[in-house]
């Protein structure tokens, strides 16, 4: 007897997943609950545990590849169960495996509706139909079989069929997931018309040269490919610029950084600029709101729930901090740390990454001088904050050396103009600028 | 590396000249790649040399010499039909060198380099080719593996080229042997031993398993097993040979078969029990590659072993050892490194089995196709009704079509008849086009051929064949 075991919903409303590792190769014997597999949602690294004990027959889907929810990744059998295999008599055992798993590519799929259960057995024969040269055009012009739509007999994919996928991209991707898992709760996971590539002028004609080096967009940064193209070409974007004199709070840090040396901690800048982001965020509520273009409505939240962008080796991640209205300056260090070390382990989860309201971006550590941060759909505004510089400034009619920070305020045109954008910065500044005057806020 | 040897700078390295590697090195050179074919021996490889080419030659002549005695019956007497032993090698060897000739120069008019000798990694991207004049060093930007492989030899039978001959020595034999024992069932054994039957030895197969050609669909065995029979070759299955005497000129084996123990008496004994990757003088640890338990090597779909720049194809990486597959493998990694996105994307690989009849293969039987989860229909058609099989008394045999029910979608076609290795291309083109049975028998096949029972296969899976009754 063998069990096939397929790809579950690692998270909720994920639909597919990258194989990043096989733990366990063919013939390996396993116990139940052994972790077998890693993959990568859009979120998350996650390991899989083998659902039974038993000896691993085949590995449907390669290290590398795309599997979808419902997609068989691993066949087992009772233990001691004869690997699959390929003598070199038995040729025709060998291409018939093949038939089933072509080497490197993951299981078949024809593109279906998300959420819907793929299964390899609805493909006629169990494979995308298509002849070998439509196969070498595919891989010619980087489209990937499984998502076109064939419209030949028996849904045989036809080299016509690729064409018009890869210029029209009429079919789009079965589940371009982000924009649906991410959503928050209160906006509804409709997927705005697919994000209009037809904006995107016809790329020049590609000249290959054989020192390129071809990565699949995969994983992660499929992700926040498709996001940021979404985001994008549907929201005009605008960004205001600003600088802050962060001298007092400078100061202030010192003093207080002082007084909680004792007890080892030390506190960063941000946690300050959340608390005067917040209070800005209050007194100016249409940047606290996300578009639902679907309904039409701007949905003004209610929570002040922050994502903060953190840079890691395989992308950007927004891990959210909840609620920075109620928590002291504090709380939110110590929270911060957790999140961005959770976020490079790659270990946070999907909930730590849903019901954002707004976004910071702090590129302080790396450098630069002024950014144009996009937006984190359906989101409204960004904020970028820059490093903190000695600068020489004009104060009373002299010239003197402050600290000074840049601001890059990236907001929808949609629901909010530029005179509200440089009140919001505003607001912000005269916080910043005058720490006695943030804590007189604080709740 | 000692110090003032100097290593010539090249793209690729191919080591191997068989079908793989030839094939690799013309394709590379064809797409701009500078490139170094390194062979031991004459390029072809085994396919050439020792295997494929040579075998179909001596079968070829045993058939020829097997009609000549056997056609009394359409009128042909033929007496005193003689086998000249040395003029068959002779011939064989005029066909082997025209095509090692032709590889010659195919890969001469592509600009590829051949240097003969022994190929040796010495670090990554350098590598040592101890040649009949020294030593020479290569640096290389990729190189492609196509070792191949060779036959394996038993711990009991070791091969000695006089009495215990592995398939090489047995291609190479200038006299007929009164009686052969061939240890090893699979299909180099059976073509072989039909061919050795055929030239008027007395041949006795032994099998391990309770088949014949191991793998192979049973029904389609059947009727080559009837064949050889008739040949008078004596087959014994569930058997194993445990070791052997030589006494009076005759090799004596002693083997177990089927719980009996008996002695069997050659002139000479062939032992065909598999092929194994030749992946172990290369010095692969050099740049960090290890081969299976079983001398294989890893690839992806490019044919990329674990080390980026390192290419494995052929007999040395998973799947069928066929010299096709090899091939074709060798085109994509030319391909990948040349930058083309190139993959082995193939959805079948044909298998050929040169008996009496011929035994052809493409994709999957139906009941590989039901372990799938698919539902099936399947059509056959035999030869006996075939009006180009009966005029050349080849009547026996038969094909089938496996077809997914639901589509129409052709999973496999087996065949076992005559000219089946010719008949499973149009078999193969089939599957790759995703054809289903009516593909198959709207086209229209010329009359009076073979082809015509891959039409009526066809047809029958899906009820209409005219040359058949309908089955209930």
């Amino acid at each position: 007897m063998t069990i096939a075991f397929k790809l579950p919903d690692v998270g909720e409303g994920i639909h597919e997943a990258e194989i990043v590792r096989w733990l366990v190769n063919v013939g390996d014997t396993v116990r139940e609950f052994e972790p077998i597999v890693e993959v990568q949602t859009d979120k998350a690294l996650v390991e899989l545990p083998a659902p039974t004990s038993g000896t691993v027959l085949e590995i449907k889907a390669q290290a590398g590849s795309l599997a979808f929810v419902g997609d068989v990744i691993i066949v087992f059998g009772e233990k001691g169960a004869e690997a699959l295999d390929a003598s070199a008599t038995g040729a025709q055992t060998g291409a018939a495996v093949e038939t089933l798993s072509p080497k490197g590519t993951s299981p078949a799929q024809p593109p279906v509706a998300q959420g819907e259960q793929l299964d390899l057995r609805t493909l006629p024969a169990g494979r995308v139909l298509a002849t070998p040269a439509t196969r070498k055009l595919a891989r010619d012009l980087g489209v990937d079989l499984k998502l076109v739509t064939g419209t030949g007999k028996a849904g045989r994919v036809t080299k016509e069929d690729v064409r018009q996928f890869h210029q029209g991209d009429t079919q789009a991707p079965p589940s371009p997931p982000v924009a649906a898992t991410h959503s928050s709760d209160a906006a509804p996971a409709a997927t705005p018309a697919a994000p209009t590539r037809a904006a995107v002028p016809t790329p020049a004609p590609v000249i290959p040269s054989a020192d390129d080096e071809r990565v699949p967009l995969r994983g992660l940064r499929r992700t926040i490919a498709n996001r940021m193209v979404q985001s994008a070409f549907t929201a005009p974007h605008v960004t205001a610029f600003d600088d802050v004199d962060m001298t007092e709070l400078m100061a202030y840090r010192k003093q207080a950084n002082a007084l909680l040396a004792e007890r080892g901690i030390k506190l960063t800048f941000l946690p300050f600029i959340l608390k005067a982001l917040t209070s800005a965020l209050k007194a100016y509520p249409y940047l606290n709101a996300h578009m639902d273009d679907a309904a039409g409505e701007i949905v003004l939240k209610k929570d002040y729930h922050l994502g903060i962008a953190v840079d890691t080796p395989d992308g950007l991640l927004v891990p959210v901090l909840k609620h920075v209205d109620r928590k002291s300056i504090l709380d939110i260090a110590s929270e911060i740390k957790v999140l961005v070390d959770k976020t490079q382990a790659r270990t946070l989860d999907v909930s730590e990454m849903r019901g954002g309201t707004f976004t910071i971006s702090n590129m302080g550590p790396i450098g630069g001088l002024f950014a144009t941060p996009i937006l984190n759909y359906p989101e409204v505004g960004i904020l970028g904050v820059h490093k903190i510089e000695e600068k020489p400034v004009v104060r009373n009619g002299e010239i003197v050396i402050r600290s000074m920070m840049n601001l890059s305020l990236s907001f929808d045109h949609r629901v909010i103009d530029g005179a509200t954008a440089v009140r919001f910065t505003n607001h912000m500044k005269r916080l910043l600028e005058n720490p006695n005057l943030m804590f007189l806020e604080m709740n | 590396m000692v110090v003032g040897d100097i290593a010539v700078e090249v793209e690729v390295v191919v080591i191997g000249g068989g079908p793989g590697g030839y094939v690799a090195a013309i394709r590379a050179a064809q797409l701009g790649k500078e490139v170094v074919l390194i062979d031991k021996d004459t390029v072809g490889g085994v396919c050439l040399n020792r295997g494929c080419i040579p075998s179909k030659a001596v079968i070829h002549a045993a058939k020829t010499a097997a009609t000549a005695r056997k056609s009394e019956h359409m009128g042909i007497r033929v007496t005193g039909v003689e086998v000249d032993m040395e003029q068959v090698q002779a011939w064989k060897g005029g066909v082997v060198s025209k095509l090692t000739g032709g590889v010659q120069s195919l890969l001469k008019a592509n600009g590829v380099t051949v240097v003969s000798g022994s190929a040796l990694f010495m670090a990554d991207n350098r590598i040592g080719v101890e040649t009949p004049s020294g030593m020479e060093y290569f640096k290389y930007e990729h190189c492609i593996l196509a070792t191949g492989s060779r036959p394996v030899q038993i711990p009991a039978f070791p091969f000695d080229g006089e009495h215990i001959l592995s398939s090489t020595e047995a291609l190479a034999l200038t006299e007929i042997p009164p009686s052969l024992l061939v240890i090893g069932g699979g299909y180099i054994g059976l073509e072989l031993g039909t061919a050795f039957a055929k030239f008027g030895s007395r041949v006795t197969i032994i099998e391990m398993g309770a088949n014949l050609l191991p793998g192979v669909d049973p029904t389609l065995v059947q009727i080559v097993k009837k064949n050889l029979k008739k040949l008078g070759v004596e087959i014994l299955t569930q058997a194993a040979a445990s070791g052997y005497e030589i006494r009076d000129g005759q090799i004596h084996v002693t083997a177990d078969v089927q719980g009996n123990p008996r002695v069997l008496s050659a002139d000479k004994v062939l032992v065909t029990v598999g092929r194994r990757p030749n992946t172990e003088e290369l010095g692969l640890a050099q740049v960090g590659l290890t081969p299976d338990a079983r001398g294989f090597l890893e690839t992806d779909a490019q044919q990329r072993t674990q080390n980026a720049t390192i290419f494995a194809i052929g007999d040395i990486t998973h799947g069928p050892m066929l010299a096709h597959k090899a091939s074709k493998e060798g085109i994509v990694a030319a391909e990948v490194i040349a930058g083309h996105a190139s993959e082995m994307d193939a959805v079948a690989i044909p298998a050929v089995i040169f008996t009496d009849p011929e035994i052809a293969t493409v994709g999957l039987s139906e009941t590989e196709a039901q372990e799938r989860g698919m539902e099936t229909v399947v059509g056959k058609f035999p030869f006996a009704a075939n009006g180009r099989a009966l005029t050349t008394n080849d009547g026996d045999g038969f094909c089938t079509v496996v077809a997914e029910k639901s589509s129409g979608v052709v999973l496999g076609v087996h065949i076992v008849g005559p000219e089946a290795s010719t008949l499973i291309g149009e078999a193969t083109l089939a599957i790759e086009m995703g054809a289903t049975l009516e593909d198959f028998h709207l086209t229209v096949h010329a009359h009076p051929t073979l082809s015509e029972v891959l039409m009526e296969a066809a047809a029958d899976a899906d009820g209409v064949a005219v040359h058949i009754a309908k089955r209930k």
